[in-house]
Order: C-alpha cells, then structure tokens, then sequence
C-alpha cells in the first residue's frame, strides 16, 4: 500500500510545493502605499556631509583643478567605487 | 576641508592600478611611493598627492579624527609645484573606461537591510548597519525601446537580479550567477511594473525572495520615470559582506532614473568591473 501511495505522495508534494512556496512569498502583498514609502525610505538625504563634497570621478580631471587652484589632490581609493557599490 | 581646501576625487582603484593610459600611470606614480606599490592586488586607501604627482600622504584608518589631524599636517607643510603641468588623458584604456550604453540610460539603485540585526553600540557597526548602498544600473537602447512597448526584456529582468539585487551594503557584493536565479517574472501593465523573484545559491546558503513594484513612464521613446522598489526577504552574505543579520532578514532595493545631477551617476555598475560585455549584453 505505501509503495503506491508514495509515488502519489511525491507527486502531490512536487506539484503542491512550489505553489506554496510562491504563496508563501506572495502573500505579503507590495500595496502602492508600501512602494511608495520604500521608495522614499531609500533615497539618500540630500544634506548628507559627504554628498556636499565636489567629488571628482578622474584623477586627471582633479590633476588640471589642482594646478589651477593651487591645491592638494584628496584621492579616495577604495575596491569598489566609493560612491557607487557600498 | 575637503570642500575648500582640497581637489576631491573618488575612484575604484582596482581599475586605475591596471589601466593602461595616462589616468593610470598618474594613478601608479602617486600610489608607487606608497606602502601599497604591489599593483597586482588592492592599493585601497586614502591619499594626497600635489598635482606633480609628489605623493604627501598615505593612509588606511577609517578614524576620522586621525584622517583629519593628518590632512590638516599636510596642509600646513604644502607648497604648490610650480613645475606642474596638466596631463592630457590621451587615448584611453577601454577595458577600463566603460561607458552607458548609447541611447539608453542609467538608473540609480540603493539598498537598505531593513532589520535583523542585533542591537548595538559599537560605532562601526551601527554604520554598517544603518547604511544606504549605491550603485547604477545600466539600461541599452534596445530594452528601452521595449519598455515603450509595455515589455521587460528577459536581458533586463537577469540583469536587474543578478547585479542589483544584491546585499551592498556592508561591502562588495557577491553578484548572482545565471543559475541562481531560480525564478523571476517582471511583466509591465500600463505604467506599472509588478514581479517576483526568487535567487538562490546551490548551496541554501545565500538568497533572496522578493517582490517587485515599479512605475515606468516614457516620453519621446525615452524613460522619463524608472522608480522601482525590491522587498524581501534576503539571507547570507559574501567574502567581503559579512557581520549579515543572522538568518531571514528583510531586504529592499529602490531605483530611480539617474538625471545626471550626481557625481555618482556617472560611475559603472559594480557587476561591469572589468567585465563590461557580461554584464550588459
């Protein structure tokens, strides 16, 4: 008897699992009013120190300002872009 | 300081340490002189330099109080070079100088661990785990035109999950591989975007399950709104994303079209590092 009903068992489980596996996943729906709050929620503030900062991205472009301004060159050099990546 | 005092410049040196152009050799003469002159693995630090190329600082401690008791030192000792002059950047090093795909665009994209983590007190930690990551997403010309016609293109959908639905927020990314994406449906009605997305390791170890919502608009054949919001559950971490909230944590990813006003706009996705043609197809 369990011979014959195994297969059925591993049948139903491989149809049924997925699908509750979705629902279980879809069934914290993303309404419009959280969207919009997320979104909001990951922006960057706009008074954050260091987005007040004129980063250059080209250390030529740094080396020609820093002559005509007569001043030191800061570099940030990370792995990873310092203002993209993390 | 750094506002008024300094020319600022940020760069992911692990492509100014291999370009082959002027850009890198300025790089490497001003990085030689320092303790990281090893250009075969990470320079990563903090440098001053005059514009001669003379390097007048190194460092690598993450204390703002020391940086700035540094900077300020070596602002006291400076003397302009006058023998300095502006270098041409030459022909470029493609490898390592890619750029937005030519009638596309470029979308901004910023993650957050939403909880899961221990509460703490320690500085660093909490940094970490308050942080807002970033990065750009690259949109072709031909996806873009497919958006116009209510169509996510299956290259944008494996894009969007393999690079850009990813926990950067601790540190550089695992990206995920094509077979990790388990399951993903993005489908485009009207002005807006709805998907799931399910992205698993082999292993068990890493994934995230999520649901997606967007507001797309187009004008003139062209996006003129991308927001879209990523929200789920992510677990795991990579090599250098750890300290990860431990098991299921929440996890939102947002995007918004980038209008060029940033600095950071201009950067290359992370998942394009040295690797360009594999991540936009």
């Amino acid at each position: 008897m369990y011979r014959t009903f195994l297969p059925a068992l591993a049948l139903t489980v491989t149809i049924l699992l997925p699908s509750f596996v979705s629902r279980s996943f879809a069934e914290e729906v993303l309404t419009e009013q959280r969207f919009h709050q997320l979104h909001k929620q990951l922006q960057p503030a706009a008074d954050e120190l260091w987005r007040t900062i004129p980063w250059r991205t080209s250390l030529l472009a740094a080396q020609q300002r820093a002559i005509a301004e007569k001043k030191p060159i800061f570099i940030w050099a990370m792995d990873g872009h310092p203002l993209g990546c993390t | 300081m750094l506002r008024t005092q300094f020319i600022a410049v940020a760069i992911d040196q692990a492509y100014q340490r291999r370009q082959q152009d002027a850009e890198g050799e300025f790089y490497r003469k001003i990085a030689g002189q320092g303790p990281r002159n090893n250009f075969q693995s990470t320079t990563q630090g903090f440098y001053i330099a005059s514009a001669d190329g003379t390097l007048l600082l190194y460092n690598n401690n993450r204390d703002p109080e020391k940086l700035q008791r540094l900077m300020q030192q070596r602002l006291q000792d400076f003397k302009a070079p006058s023998a300095a002059t502006p270098i041409s950047p030459g022909t470029l090093d493609a490898r390592y100088n890619p750029s937005p795909p030519k009638g596309g665009c470029v979308v901004r994209v910023q993650a957050r661990v939403l909880g899961g983590y221990p509460p703490t007190t320690d500085r660093w930690k909490k940094i970490f785990q308050t942080s807002l990551s970033r990065d750009n997403l690259w949109i072709s010309a031909a996806e873009q035109q497919a958006l116009a016609k209510g169509q996510v293109t299956q290259s944008l959908q494996h894009r969007i999950a393999r690079f850009h639905l990813v926990d950067n927020t601790r540190g550089e990314p695992s990206m995920w591989k094509e077979k990790e994406i388990r399951q993903i449906k993005i489908t485009l009605d009207g002005t807006t975007l709805r998907g799931t997305v399910h992205l698993e390791t082999d292993d068990g170890k890493r994934g995230y399950v999520a649901q997606l919502m967007g507001k797309i608009e187009m004008g003139s054949g062209k996006v003129v709104r991308f927001d879209m919001v990523a929200d789920g559950s992510f677990w795991g971490h990579g090599p250098y994303s750890g300290n990860a909230p431990t098991g299921r944590f929440p996890f939102a990813v947002g995007f918004r079209l980038a209008d060029g006003t940033d600095a950071a706009d201009t950067v290359p996705p992370q998942g394009s590092r040295g690797w360009v043609q594999g991540y936009i197809r």
